[in-house]
């Protein structure tokens, strides 16, 4: 499973896996922005970096997508695709981020106001990584 | 997770059938009274849950998560009476959408930034008019054409007001927007708080914050904010009716929005320094976005400073919004603003939590309310009312769904739930089942079709706010009446939406 996207009444919600942290932190980006437009990864037009440590993964994950939502109401940006560096042996991660500008697409939901936490989940599998992360939207 | 359908019906009495309590889960909801229904404390809750709600809205209730959140409210440090729940109740995060709890400042009580919501101080404006629909009729593409290219909305930035007030309206509010040109004197006086949450501090509130703020003062957003005209449909009270400015079939205008992204990241900044602040004070919570910290600590004065300072940006970008509204139709109908008669009948917050002094046990204590998706709602006599509202109770602005109508309410005496009621319909329908049943232009189509002009900040989003994705309003409105939370004082009819 890539990532899912999870009904709530009012919000919305992204649970994904990962072989790794850093690649469930890929997932659920790439989810949560999927919530506001559909955007092939050609169409990239600029990049932006995030670099954020926490001191769980919990606060990792929600750490890191607050930055990007950030991010994307200060450049005026939808994000689609990201590279994620997580450091060896520390909570610590950079984030490459490439997006559209807002007046270049046609958005599918509305923009993320937050990212909560409400059900957070991260935790590490016997599998893998799994999170669960719901949005104020 | 699926909750077991289980609805048990009982006669009562000879002609009378109630439903005597409703099970969510494995949780008993008893019906307490004829729009009362209570979970008794179990487990960490210190008091009961309460939720206002109709035998019909309790079935919508019982079908997600929200009973349970007013459960998990009801474990709060220091919270008193009850974790109530307006009939407009929906599954948030952390507080239901309609929670209203309140804690005891001296006992330890805490306050919570999930129980306020990203969106502080949120809130309705209501601007009457001297406009009929016939005239409206005359100048309606005008009017909405005007409103289409003046309201900024929808992903993206777009502001009306310069993001060089924004220090000043940190600390100063709708005032701060009203030295700069935008709105009129007399509306602070309509304006809960008067348009400026006291104790705000501008130092409480991030870089990140003040950036985000800064392209946005003066803009709706998107979601379920919205500009929306409409006509008194209804007078069911004319005393309070004409103490507030309202006639039937005067045009009216409504806005709903809040304090944007400068509002969204307090939150964010808030619940970050929260979550470790809590083992210091020895609290636990059954959800983290209940994060939380006593009211008199350190951490609780911080984030009632940025609070303060969040919805000063709100109450400001309300303000900007209806002088450009305002302009909107003086423009169109070729007259001054004042010819418009577009004065402020009431501006009322429902994501905020406010210090306030109510009767516990007998005592007047000091509480931290929260209110979040319910909006306050003082009754007749209340202090902080302006003198010309002191005899009917404060306006209590509840919109309905984009299509359906909205209600204005005013405050009683006997409020149960420290003087709170409805803040809306209340959504009934995720986005994604929305969405799936009709496309945007079909709802689009509809409403025009009914007479409801529409411009949305995007036609596919449109499909999300359908009126069927939310409650009956008109039901909420009873349960409110009926509840004791609120009088029914005029009921709307809308006529064009400029959607977020």
């Amino acid at each position: 499973m890539p990532y899912r996207v999870l009904s709530h009444t009012a919000d919305t919600g992204i649970e994904a896996t990962g072989d790794s942290l850093a690649s469930l932190i890929n997932e659920l980006a790439m989810g949560m922005f999927s919530l506001v437009a559909t955007i092939e990864p050609s169409a990239v037009e600029r990049w932006t970096t995030v670099r954020v440590e926490s001191p769980t993964p919990e606060d990792l994950v929600v750490d890191t997508l607050s930055e990007l939502v950030y991010l994307s109401e200060i450049e005026d940006l939808v994000f689609c695709t990201f590279r994620v560096d997580l450091s060896p042996g520390a909570l610590s991660v950079t984030l490459e981020a490439g997006g559209v500008p807002v007046a270049a697409i046609e958005p599918s939901g509305p923009p993320i106001k937050a990212v909560t936490y409400h059900r957070l989940v991260v935790e590490e599998r016997e599998d893998g990584w799994y999170g669960r992360v719901y949005f104020d939207v | 997770m699926v909750w077991p359908s289980v609805f048990r019906c009982l006669t009562i009495g000879p002609s009378a059938t109630l439903v005597p309590v409703v099970k969510v889960g494995t949780m008993e909801y008893r019906r307490i009274s004829d729009v009362v229904w209570e979970l008794a404390p179990y487990g960490a809750m210190t008091v009961p849950g309460r939720i206002f709600a109709s035998e019909t809205l309790m079935e919508l209730v019982r079908l997600e998560h929200a009973a349970e959140q007013v459960a998990n409210v009801a474990q709060l440090r220091g919270i008193r009476r009850a974790s109530f729940a307006m009939p407009d109740i929906h599954w948030g995060y952390g507080f239901p959408i309609g929670g209203v709890a309140a804690t005891d400042v001296d006992a330890g009580g805490v306050i919570s930034p999930g129980g306020v919501g990203f969106d502080i101080c949120c809130g309705v404006r209501l601007l009457a008019s001297r406009f009929t629909e016939a005239d409206f009729n005359e100048n309606r593409e005008a009017v909405m054409g005007n409103l289409d290219q003046s309201i900024p909305r929808g992903l993206g930035k777009g502001a009306i007001a310069p993001g060089s007030l924004v220090p000043e309206v940190l600390t100063r509010g709708a005032e701060a927007v009203l030295d700069a040109g935008y709105g009129w004197e007399a509306d602070l006086e309509r304006c809960e708080e008067h348009g400026t949450s006291a104790g705000a501090d501008a130092k409480a509130i991030s870089d990140h914050a003040i950036a985000r703020g800064g392209g946005q003062l003066g803009s709706l957003g998107a979601g379920n904010h919205f500009l929306e005209i409409q006509v008194v449909d209804e007078v069911h009270d004319p005393f309070a009716a004409e103490a507030f400015g309202l006639a039937e079939g005067m045009l009216v205008v409504m806005l709903h929005c809040g304090s944007r992204g400068l509002g969204h990241q307090t939150c964010t900044d808030q619940l970050r320094v929260m979550g470790p602040a809590m083992s210091r004070h020895g609290l636990t919570v059954p959800d983290r976005q209940l994060a939380c910290v006593p009211v008199r600590s350190p951490e609780g004065d911080e984030y009632l400073k940025a609070m303060a300072a969040a919805a000063n940006f709100a109450w400001a970008n309300r303000h900007v919004l209806a002088h450009s509204a305002r302009q909107a139709f003086a423009k169109a109908f070729g007259i001054s603003l004042e010819e418009t008669g577009m004065r402020l009948v009431y501006d009322v917050a429902h994501n905020l939590a406010k210090i306030e002094t109510h009767d516990i046990d007998g005592r007047p204590t000091e509480l931290c309310v929260h209110r979040k998706g319910a909006t306050r709602a003082f009754g007749p006599g209340h202090p902080d009312l302006p003198e010309d509202l002191r005899s009917t109770g404060q306006p209590v602005l509840v919109p309905g769904s984009m299509g359906t109508s909205s209600w204005v309410l005013r405050g009683v005496v006997d409020n149960p739930a420290f003087f709170s009621a409805a803040h809306g319909a209340g959504r009934v329908m995720s986005r994604k089942q929305a969405k799936q049943r009709e496309p945007g232009r079909v709802v689009r189509d509809k409403l025009e079709a009914e007479g409801i002009s529409v411009r949305p900040g995007s036609i596919g989003l449109l499909a999300e706010e359908a009126p069927y994705a939310y409650k009956d309003v008109d039901q909420v409105a009873d349960v409110c009446a009926r509840g004791h939370l609120a009088a029914k004082v005029a009921r709307l009819r809308p006529v064009g939406v400029v959607k977020g």
